[in-house]
């Protein structure tokens, strides 16, 4: 690893090191933002090549908004590193929605991502938990009598909708899901998802000693987990009433599957059959090319919000797709993310979600790919869910 | 014009069409095909002239609800009015009924528009007045222009016949309405996605005569011969004018043109003229406006094969986003576009190697242009066919099907009339 960027990673690190309620200046941002394009213009000939054929380089590029993104598609066709991937620690695959190539992020090192996501999930899934002692520990660097300030709080058991990191070591929303068990469960903390089959027996279990012993519980999965859950419940009229404190955490929506459901008809069955309110459901927006995951500010703000916040290590952009160019203010377009922890891959990514930006952060409106199509012609979306 | 307010059907409004259709229906029995054929080959004239009043109203109107420019309406008059002549109407009769015109249409034929592009709902409209049919046209919110004016101006030539027609809109939820216009039909004609045509047919009584256009794909096909520096302008103009035309939304819009190597250029050098003429093509005849979620798909495309061009030097990559995309692969597999004027060009070794390449598709398959229509080409064009393609015609007249096409493959007038034979 050379310096400089061994060098731009401790400075990554310390911008995360800050937390989430310290917010990064446009130039600051922009400062670190031109740092890494060039860095990872200068590591990736892929790159380079996109970005020289947009006449788009570290000489000409003056503002952050102008670096080239990195279309998801590519992770599939090409090996979007800054280093030899076979130095990888670990490799992340996308699930392809149409079952041809699979994306793959390939990590030099997880110390970026991992610290990524600690203080953002601090923030967003347990900001009446935490609280002061771990953002004073975090200012400070300090340590409460020698203790972690993560021990002061109360944990809980979280129970995890998908299978563990040992079963499935490639997914990246599974490695964030054991890195947070690590870091914030309490004992009985569990993944509920073995070869491919969502142990609802033993979830059934679970909630009902939550419910029994009054223990707050921490609930995580994909949304199609948690539908499959309730179709469950359902079948056998089980309703559980967990106790106050209790959250969940959803997300993945319902790519390439048969059943889809709304947001507002998905949050009605949290209530519905595990008796936690909509103010205590957030959604999480994470993708295996970023580092980095945006969360509902629905716990923060202390009701049920579509908000996402943006941490100060990332910006979000609109993208008018009609032009090319930042959507106006407000508007729906492609959501563009610029991730300044994915050093060792690519900072600005191009999803194929729409969304818009508001104020303090932005809103997901769901896959460009669900659009409605006119025409009697077929076209390539009607082929893909064959 | 009739307001969509006008149009929009009750139940009660719905069965006084059905009534009215009807008492006219009985007044033309006694009239000749001939006449009916001068009369909608006249109607068509009125709107062919540059300065024509009804050709003016279509490019005042029908941009709001087709999403297509001005100027693209303006090509879509032409198209469409411009089939509509009364030698067409005589082959077409020859074609599927010959010299026996003894024959009876359906009392009551139900037609159900998609509204995508305006020429099928016109056409649609001729057969039932040739057939001396009573005809209810149910509109789509897409297009409500076009058959509404086309039938105003018949009534200017022949008010008897316009009699026969009556057109209406209601929504997909307003089932009774559907109901309504299906229990009194003897045939019914729809066109639309897979979905609708499988819900009509299900709500049809089983006496009832069905046809369902649903969806289909179209794709070109250059032979060798055809790429020479000759040729190139005129065949890639004629290829854009197919791949342009009403943005892409028909069935007979080329999502592909498949190359063949060897020729005097190269198929790359086909797509960088193909997109030039697409320019040009947009230029004269802007591309409507696209929604969020078109233009979406559209910049999805667009950016990951951009990306890939970069490093990858068997994709290339022509565009103006706001109008058009070319796309440049080596990769053969059939791949259809995302439409709204976005093309594939692909190159392959020989033209035999089509077929395989397509058979994904084969059940959604409607026209092949290919360049030249020669001897050669004309066996190759058989092989097609086996396949599933039932239309093959010159690059160029792939938006241009005759009257007597016989409509995905199947007969459009023959297949609705009943026989009187005398011995």
């Amino acid at each position: 690893m050379n310096k400089t960027a061994m060098d731009l990673q401790r400075r990554v690190l310390a911008l995360i090191g800050r937390g989430v309620d310290v917010t990064t200046t446009d130039a600051e941002f922009n400062e670190l933002a031109q740092t890494v394009f060039a860095f990872q213009f200068a590591h990736n000939a892929v790159y380079r090549a996109y970005c020289e054929q947009l006449k788009l380089t570290p000489s000409t590029v003056s503002h952050w908004k102008e670096i080239p993104a990195v279309p998801t598609s590519a992770f599939k066709d090409f090996t979007i590193t800054c280093f030899s991937a076979a130095e990888a620690v670990a490799v992340f695959h996308t699930s392809g929605t149409t079952a041809d190539k699979s994306g793959k992020h390939f990590f030099k090192t997880l110390e970026l991502y991992e610290a990524a996501i600690r203080p953002n999930f601090e923030a967003h899934l347990l900001p009446d938990l935490v609280g002061q002692a771990s953002r004073l520990s975090m200012l400070e660097h300090a340590t409460l009598d020698g203790r972690d300030a993560r021990s002061t709080f109360q944990r809980m058991p979280m129970l995890v909708l998908t299978p563990s990191p040992e079963e499935a070591p490639h997914s990246s929303l599974v490695h964030m899901m054991g890195r947070v068990v690590a870091d914030f469960g309490a004992p009985g903390s569990g993944f509920y998802v073995e070869r491919g089959t969502l142990c609802v027996e033993w979830l059934v279990r679970a909630l009902r000693k939550a419910e029994q012993t009054r223990q707050p519980v921490f609930l995580l999965g994909t949304a199609f987990a948690f539908v499959h859950l309730f179709d469950h419940l359902a079948g056998k009229n089980l309703r559980f009433k967990l106790p106050d404190g209790s959250r969940v955490m959803e997300t993945g929506g319902f790519k390439g599957r048969t059943r889809e459901m709304s947001k507002p008809d998905l949050y009605a069955l949290f209530e519905r059959w595990l008796g936690i309110p909509t103010a205590r459901v957030v959604n999480e927006y994470g993708m295996t090319e970023l580092s980095t995951q945006f969360y509902d500010q629905t716990l923060r703000v202390g009701n049920q919000t579509d908000r996402k916040a943006v941490p100060p290590w990332a910006r979000v952009l609109i993208i008018d797709p009609r032009t090319g160019q930042e959507a106006v203010r407000g508007e729906r377009g492609l959501i563009r993310i610029f991730d300044l922890a994915s050093l060792w891959s690519a900072m600005c990514i191009q999803t194929e979600d729409l969304g818009v930006a508001r104020d303090d952060g932005f809103e997901i409106l769901g896959r460009a790919a669900g659009a409605e199509v006119r025409g009697c012609s077929l076209n390539a979306e009607a082929f893909q869910t064959r | 014009m009739p307001t969509l307010l006008e149009m929009s059907a009750t139940l009660e409004k719905l069965n006084e069409a059905i009534r009215h259709t009807r008492e006219a229906r009985e007044r033309v029995q006694r009239r000749g095909t001939d006449a009916i054929i001068r009369a909608v080959a006249q109607t068509a004239k009125n709107w062919l002239y540059p300065d024509s009043p009804w050709r003016r109203r279509a490019v005042e109107q029908a941009p709001a609800s087709t999403g297509f420019s001005p100027q693209m309406v303006n090509d879509a008059v032409t198209l469409a009015f411009g089939a509509l002549t009364e030698d067409a109407f005589e082959t077409l009769l020859r074609k599927e009924v010959g010299d026996r015109r003894q024959f009876h249409g359906p009392r009551i034929i139900a037609h159900f528009l998609a509204g995508n592009v305006p020429s099928p709902g016109i056409v649609s409209i001729c057969f039932g007045l040739l057939l001396k049919s009573a005809n209810i046209v149910k509109v789509s919110s897409r297009d409500p222009v076009f058959p509404a004016l086309f039938v105003k101006s018949l009534r200017e030539v022949d008010a008897e016949l316009a009699d026969c027609v009556a057109v209406l809109d209601w929504r997909r939820d307003e089932t009774e309405l559907t109901h309504t216009a299906l229990s009194d039909a003897d045939a019914v004609i729809a066109y639309g996605d897979d979905e609708t045509i499988a819900t009509l047919g299900r709500l049809c009584r089983p006496d009832v005569h069905f046809v369902g256009y649903g969806h289909k794909l179209s794709f070109a096909v250059i032979a060798k011969e055809a790429m020479t520096a000759g040729n190139l302008p005129s065949l890639a103009e004629a290829s854009a004018f197919d791949a342009s035309v009403y943005d892409q939304q028909g069935c007979l819009s080329p999502h592909v043109f498949y190359v063949e190597e060897g020729g005097e250029l190269s198929p790359r050098a086909f797509a960088e003229a193909l997109a030039k003429a697409m320019a040009a093509y947009a230029e004269r005849v802007p591309r409507g406006e696209l929604s969020i979620e078109e233009a979406a798909q559209i910049a999805k495309l667009r950016g990951a094969y951009k990306f890939r061009a970069a490093a990858d030097k068997s994709v290339a990559v022509w565009a103006e986003p706001a109008s058009w995309l070319v796309i440049y692969e080596e990769d053969p597999m059939f791949t259809p576009s995302c439409l709204n004027r976005t093309v594939f060009v692909k190159p392959i070794k020989h033209l035999e190697t089509v077929p395989q390449l397509v058979r994904r598709y084969a059940s959604n398959l409607s026209t092949v242009g290919i360049a030249p229509l020669d001897e050669h080409t004309n066996v190759f064009a058989t092989e097609l066919a086996k396949i599933g393609v039932n239309r093959v015609c010159p690059i160029g007249q792939m938006q241009r099907p005759p009257l007597w096409w016989r409509h995905d493959g199947r007969p459009n007038i023959a297949a609705l009339v009943r026989w009187k034979d005398t011995e």
